[in-house]
This record gives C-alpha cells, sequence and structure tokens, in this order.
C-alpha cells in the first residue's frame, strides 16, 4: 500500500529540484548575459557598419552612411546618427522587403540576418555626430510656407501640422516617428516626392503616403528646407512609456528580447 | 483685331486653359470654400486685445501649460478641436461663437459659451472650471472671437460640431472595436490607450482611457459623438476612411474601458 507513494515521491521531488536548479542555472548567466550581449551586439554592429557582415553584397553600412551615422548631405544620404534602434530595424527590414524604396540599399542589405539589422540598428542608434554641411541651396522665399505647413499644417486640404507627429521641432517621437530636424534637404525632398508617388510605401496607415500625395511640388520644397535648416535632436533615454511592444509598429516576433 | 484664320485656334486654346485651370480654383489657390474659414492668419491687432487673443491661442494648443491650475489630465484643447480649434466636425469655434446662448439637454438650462468652456474643463479636461471673468476665460474667449470673425450669429454652419451619426446596420461591438483599435490606432495611442510622451516627458498623442484622459461626463463618453469624431478625423489626416459601424464600433470599444467618474456623480451630490 504504501510502497508506490514512498518510491515516487522522493522521484517528483528530486527531478522538481533538479528542474529548480536547472531553471536558476539557465537564468542567472541570462540576466548577467544582458548587458553583457548589448555589449557584443554594438560591437558586432560596428563590425557590419565598418566592413560589411561579410557575406556577398554586404558593403560597409559606413561607405555611405559614415561610421558615425552623418550620411552625406550632398547627395541625399540621410543622417542615421541616434535615429532609434526600432525605426532604424523597421527601415532596413523595409528595404529588404520592397516596402521602402531604396534602389541602392536594396541590395546591400539583402543578406543581413535579423540578428545582423538589431545589431547593426543598435550601434547606429548609440552613435553620436554633428549636423554635417548641407550644401543645397537655401530659397528664403519658402521660408514662410515651410514654417506654417510646419507648425499648422494645411488642414483644409487635410495636411495635419508635422510637428504632430513629427515631435517638436521635428525632433520625432521615439521609437515610431523618426527625428527629421537636420536631414538634408536632398533626402527629406527625395523621401516626399517618393511618397507623393507611392515608390515608398513602408510609412504606416499610408500616413506620409496621403499627406505627401496632398502637398504641391512648392509645399514640398519648403517643408523640406525647413526641416533641413534645425538642429538634429540627441535623444536621452526613451520614455518607459514608449515601448515598441505597446506601440505596434513592427511585428511583434520581431522585436528584440530585452 | 484677330485675323479670322487664328481666331478658331485661339478660342480653342482659351476654352481649354479654362478647363484644366477653371475660375475658381485659380483664384481660391488652396482656401476650400465648401466650409466657413476664418480670414487668413497673421493679422492679429496690436495691443492689449492682441496679446489676449494671443494667450488664448497658446492656452488652447498647450492647455496644460498655460491653464494648469484647471487642467486634470493629459489632454489639450486640441485634442479635441483639431487645426486649433478651426478644422471643421470636429467641433471648431467658428461654430459654436454663433449659437450660444443655447438651452441644453445635459444640464435642462440655457448655457452662455463661456459656461460651456467650463463644461469642457470640468469633463473633457477632468478639472475645474476657470472662473467667468477670469484671464483663462477672457483669452479663450477672445480667441474664440477671432477665429469666428465673419460668421453669422445665430446660425447652424456647415461642418460646426460633430458629424451626426446615424445608427449603424448592426449594434455597435466592442469585440470588432478591439480590433479596429489595435491595428489602426495603437501606433499613436497605445495597444493600452495611454497614448504616447515626447522624449521631453511632454504628451505627444492623448490618452483615450484610464486616469489621465476625459472622463464619464465628457461629451465624448457619448458613443455617438465619439464615433462622429473619428469617423470624420481618426486616423489623423486620414478622416473618413472607417466605415460608419468601424467608428461605432471602435467608440463603443473606447467608452468601454475605465476612466475617471462623472464629477457630478463622483460625490453623489451637485457642484
Amino acid at each position: 500500500m504504501t510502497g508506490p507513494p514512498q518510491t515516487t515521491f522522493p522521484s517528483v521531488r528530486r527531478s522538481l529540484a533538479m528542474g529548480l536548479m536547472l531553471l536558476a542555472f539557465a537564468l542567472i548567466p541570462a540576466k548577467a548575459a544582458s548587458a553583457d550581449n548589448e555589449g557584443a551586439m554594438i560591437s558586432w554592429g560596428h563590425t557590419i557598419a565598418m566592413q560589411g557582415n561579410g557575406l556577398p553584397g554586404n558593403t560597409a553600412c559606413a561607405e555611405c552612411h559614415r561610421i558615425n551615422g552623418g550620411g552625406m548631405p550632398s547627395v541625399g544620404i540621410p543622417r542615421i546618427a541616434g535615429q532609434t534602434e526600432t525605426y532604424i530595424y523597421r527601415e532596413i527590414r523595409g528595404v529588404q522587403k520592397g516596402t521602402r524604396f531604396s534602389p541602392y540599399m536594396d541590395r546591400i542589405v539583402l543578406n543581413l540576418s535579423k540578428r545582423d539589422i538589431h545589431a547593426v540598428a543598435l550601434y547606429y542608434s548609440t552613435v553620436r555626430t554633428p549636423k554635417l554641411h548641407d550644401p543645397a541651396e537655401f530659397d528664403p522665399s519658402l521660408a514662410t510656407l515651410g514654417r506654417r505647413i510646419a507648425h499648422r499644417g494645411l488642414w483644409e486640404r487635410n495636411i495635419p501640422a508635422c510637428i504632430i507627429c513629427h515631435g517638436q521641432d521635428g525632433r520625432g517621437i521615439p521609437p515610431n516617428f523618426p527625428y527629421i530636424a537636420g536631414q538634408s534637404k536632398t533626402y527629406l525632398l527625395g523621401q516626399l516626392f517618393s511618397f507623393a508617388v507611392i515608390k515608398r510605401k513602408d510609412d504606416p496607415e499610408g500616413l506620409m503616403r496621403g499627406i505627401a500625395s496632398r502637398l504641391t511640388n512648392r509645399e514640398i520644397k519648403a517643408v523640406a528646407q525647413y526641416f533641413a535648416s534645425l538642429e538634429p535632436p540627441v535623444y536621452g533615454p526613451i520614455p518607459v512609456k514608449n515601448r515598441p511592444d505597446r506601440l505596434r509598429l513592427i511585428p511583434h516576433k520581431e522585436t528584440p528580447s530585452p | 483685331m484677330i485675323p479670322p484664320p487664328l481666331a478658331l485656334p485661339l478660342l480653342s486654346l482659351l476654352t481649354g486653359l479654362l478647363l484644366f485651370f477653371p475660375p475658381g480654383a485659380v483664384a481660391s489657390g488652396t482656401r476650400n470654400f465648401q466650409f466657413f474659414a476664418p480670414p487668413t492668419e497673421g493679422t492679429l491687432p496690436n495691443g492689449p486685445l492682441g496679446r489676449l487673443i494671443r494667450q488664448g491661442e497658446l492656452i488652447f494648443i498647450h492647455t496644460g501649460q498655460f491653464a494648469h491650475r484647471y487642467v486634470g489630465n493629459d489632454l489639450t484643447c486640441e485634442s479635441c478641436h483639431l487645426d486649433r480649434g478651426i478644422k471643421p466636425y470636429s467641433a471648431p469655434l467658428w461654430g459654436a461663437y454663433g449659437i450660444y446662448p443655447r438651452y441644453r439637454k445635459k444640464n435642462h438650462t440655457v448655457s452662455t459659451l463661456e459656461e460651456r468652456i467650463q463644461g469642457c474643463f470640468r469633463f473633457s479636461l477632468n478639472g475645474t472650471p476657470p472662473p467667468l471673468g477670469g484671464r483663462t476665460m477672457k483669452a479663450l474667449l477672445a480667441y474664440s472671437f477671432w477665429v469666428s470673425r465673419g460668421a453669422p450669429v445665430g446660425l447652424y454652419l456647415k461642418g460646426q460640431g460633430l458629424r451626426h451619426m446615424s445608427k449603424p446596420a448592426e449594434p455597435p461591438s466592442r469585440l470588432r472595436g478591439k480590433r479596429v483599435f489595435e491595428s489602426r490606432c495603437s501606433l499613436c495611442h497605445g495597444l493600452d490607450g495611454q497614448g504616447t510622451q515626447a522624449d521631453n516627458n511632454q504628451v505627444a498623442f492623448p490618452p483615450v482611457w484610464g486616469p489621465r484622459s476625459f472622463n464619464k461626463g465628457a461629451g465624448f463618453y457619448n458613443v455617438g459623438k465619439l464615433a462622429g469624431f473619428i469617423k470624420m478625423n481618426m486616423p489623423l489626416s486620414k478622416g473618413q476612411t472607417l466605415s460608419d459601424q468601424q467608428a461605432w464600433d471602435v467608440a463603443a470599444y473606447i467608452d468601454s474601458q475605465p476612466r475617471p467618474e462623472d464629477p457630478r456623480k463622483a460625490g453623489g451630490k451637485h457642484s
């Protein structure tokens, strides 16, 4: 009668204890590794930025975006320094999938794995660089119009003020809405036109496609010039409230584990 | 005189031009003549009135900053009255200015515009009403006056208030609303409806329920009114892309979530 319980009970207990111990061993290094891991990811990201990940076609990001993420204002290569990790990750994935129109970059990022993209996004989100000189000409006759669209919008055509989503002075609302202040005029013009003719189609809800297609060419020039004239922001810690999983922009499965 | 052989081509050219650029479009530029619009900005009068109007505008945009004593949550006037109180179908100021004093079923009395504004503070902003004749109220009245110049008194203008929504085909469903909210609204308002913060810790997109949102006495606690607002204005810049049914559903979902009590009922007595 008492046989079976006596034999099974200790074995259950032993396996339970073993399980707990294993769990503890599994958990402790994972906790300790997460900070370590981030450092390793950043340095892997730095390697990719410097020389690519070693696979065919993948050249260094730094060739165009520079190692400090300042971009090339003269030819409209965007500044990516200090843009959020979530946003950079999403944009590279967009280029891979073809939703973000980028005829040069699409071949370069083809061989990046999701882990590579996380690493390089993390790296560029941590670098800082001053605004580089933008050689595009400044047309003073468009200054008032650009400022007006940025701060008031053109609501009679359902165009909200840019700063509602791109933040005070275009500093972005991290992590989903990128900063646009201090980007080059050539880049901003290119993206607005690209949205307007529906070549770039990675904007959530089609918000930018709608807005850009309702702007006239003159207004696009004015607003691109306005934000190009501002200083890019430097983010402190991103508000806890804006966790990417709350504000679903990239698929939940692809958000990096903390 | 134009020589006869040239007259026909010239005439056809002119009609062609007129067809492509109708005179109205050329003259109006970007102005939408479907709705009332206040005269162009940038012409504030000098002196005390101009300053008061400007202060009213600032209170309107940054209510928590310039009227913080009277605000109890994360919303501003502009959260509901888009484009600084000018956009049609988002309860524009020019639509309200001319129709007060008005009998309101909400409290069974005739309200003045000042009393109506006090209601906004008490319910939608979940705060305390600014006193009649105080600086805050005066500034808001001055600003309302400024954006209503030229609007007729005593007439209901097209685009005033919110869009009236007729009953939907199916009764509004919170469950369907939840799905709409999560796919189309959560980018800015968050899956939990608590809004987004800017990196300088100011409110970027307002919470739509919870302790920092409008209370149960607010107009938007009425599902039909909220649906009318959502239908015409949400997602921002993409108004009228949700179907009527979706607008009803998502409004029902939002209004089914927890939020501060109606201050008229919370204490169990009138105040």
